[in-house]
């Protein structure tokens, strides 16, 4: 019978110490991490149009808590926009993440310049005025 | 003479008793680098994969990213990076290990890089009990002076049957009592996600953490084994 307490006095104090771990003020992440790891798992379009889904939940959820989007949220959406053509959209997002977390602006600009240059390529392509 | 007798014997029971105690160490006494560059970016490179398991790099390079950022750091997009590296050619980090890191400053503006060595990852079935065992090693490097900045090596063993199995000394034991064990037996990224809060428990705060270079007295119970201090 002690035993049994101490077992379940171990098992509480476990649990404690994991939630300890993760404090859940400072960002909102969601189920990204187990979205991320099943497209990892089984790359296809079904499980990467639940992730880029939940990216998104990750977003407006922050939002609605009034808390900033985690680092590399935005990015990676803009590059899941970028991936499908949509430079316009990729741009903004890079913008975002740029202007939320400086230490990420060299590298965003980077993106930005190869979505700008992949914008106007496939502007010529289809003749269209307006993308300039 | 007695008097004599009794100092000795009091050292001595000092000792014993220190020697019984978790040996504690600040954050500021292990890793002096860490306040005096004060990252606040990290690139993830890809992990390097010593365990048996083929598909472990995959699975565990999604479970850096979000301990992490709630670490304080700014941590660039893990997906987007790995992908890039792979279009300059670097699919291994093992030929990384020694190079100047100064290319990651140029090319991300990463002020430091994570290195991630997956040692085991092991899952283990035995008649009454199923195992899993994680063990990684990290070293966080700067981009600026090559240092070592921060490191940690540790093992987790996940108790997949909630049965009575023992853990390594060694390393940290927690056990998790898992409701439906076949299902969950092949998922392991829970479990290194947990190993990852447990390795960052001795890293200090990036900037974006409330309690940023506050935290240099703060104590952990170093793990490092005396074997590994010397070759550094």
């Amino acid at each position: 019978m002690r035993k049994l307490y101490l077992g379940v006095f171990f098992i509480v104090l476990c649990c404690l110490a994991a939630a300890g771990c993760a404090p859940q003020k400072m960002y909102y992440f969601g189920n990204y991490s187990n979205t991320l790891y099943s497209f990892e798992k089984n790359q296809n379009g079904e499980s990467l149009l639940k992730h880029k889904q939940e990216i998104e939940t990750v977003i407006t959820e922050s939002e609605l808590r009034n808390l900033p989007v985690p680092p590399g949220i935005y990015a990676e959406l803009g590059y899941l926009n970028l991936k499908s053509n949509n430079s316009k959209e990729a741009i903004r997002l890079f913008q975002s993440e740029s202007q939320l977390y400086p230490e990420s602006r060299h590298l965003m600009d980077r993106l930005i310049q190869s979505a700008k240059s992949k914008n106007d390529s496939s502007a010529k392509e289809s003749a269209n005025e307006d993308m300039r | 003479m007695k008097k004599y007798f009794c100092s000795i014997f009091g050292i001595l029971a000092i000792l014993l008793l220190s020697a019984c105690a978790p040996k504690m160490s600040t954050k500021l006494a292990e890793f002096p680098m860490m306040y005096e560059e004060r990252p606040a970016s990290i690139l993830i490179l890809p992990p390097i994969n010593e365990s048996t398991a083929a598909d472990a790099k995959e699975y565990y390079s999604t479970t850096i990213q979000e301990p992490l950022a709630f670490a304080g750091y700014y941590t660039f997009p893990y997906p987007i990076t790995s992908e890039i590296l792979k279009m300059e050619g670097i699919y291994d980090t093992e030929l990384l290990v020694n190079l100047p890191l100064s290319k990651f400053k140029e090319y991300f503006g990463a002020d430091a890089v994570l290195f991630t060595t997956i040692k085991k990852w092991d899952l283990s079935y035995m008649i009454i009990a199923s195992t899993l065992t994680v063990s990684i090693d990290c070293k966080l490097k700067s981009t600026t002076s090559n240092q070592i900045l921060w490191k940690y090596t540790g093992t987790v063993v996940v108790d997949l049957s909630g049965g009575n199995a023992g853990g390594g000394l060694a390393g940290l034991i927690v056990k998790v009592i898992v409701a439906a064990v076949q299902s969950a037996a092949a998922d392991y990224a829970p479990y290194a996600r947990q190993a990852n809060y447990r390795a960052l428990t001795s890293m200090p705060y990036g900037k974006y953490h409330s309690e940023h270079n506050k935290d240099q007295q703060v104590q952990f119970v170093d793990q490092t084994p005396e074997a590994n201090k010397t070759n550094k």
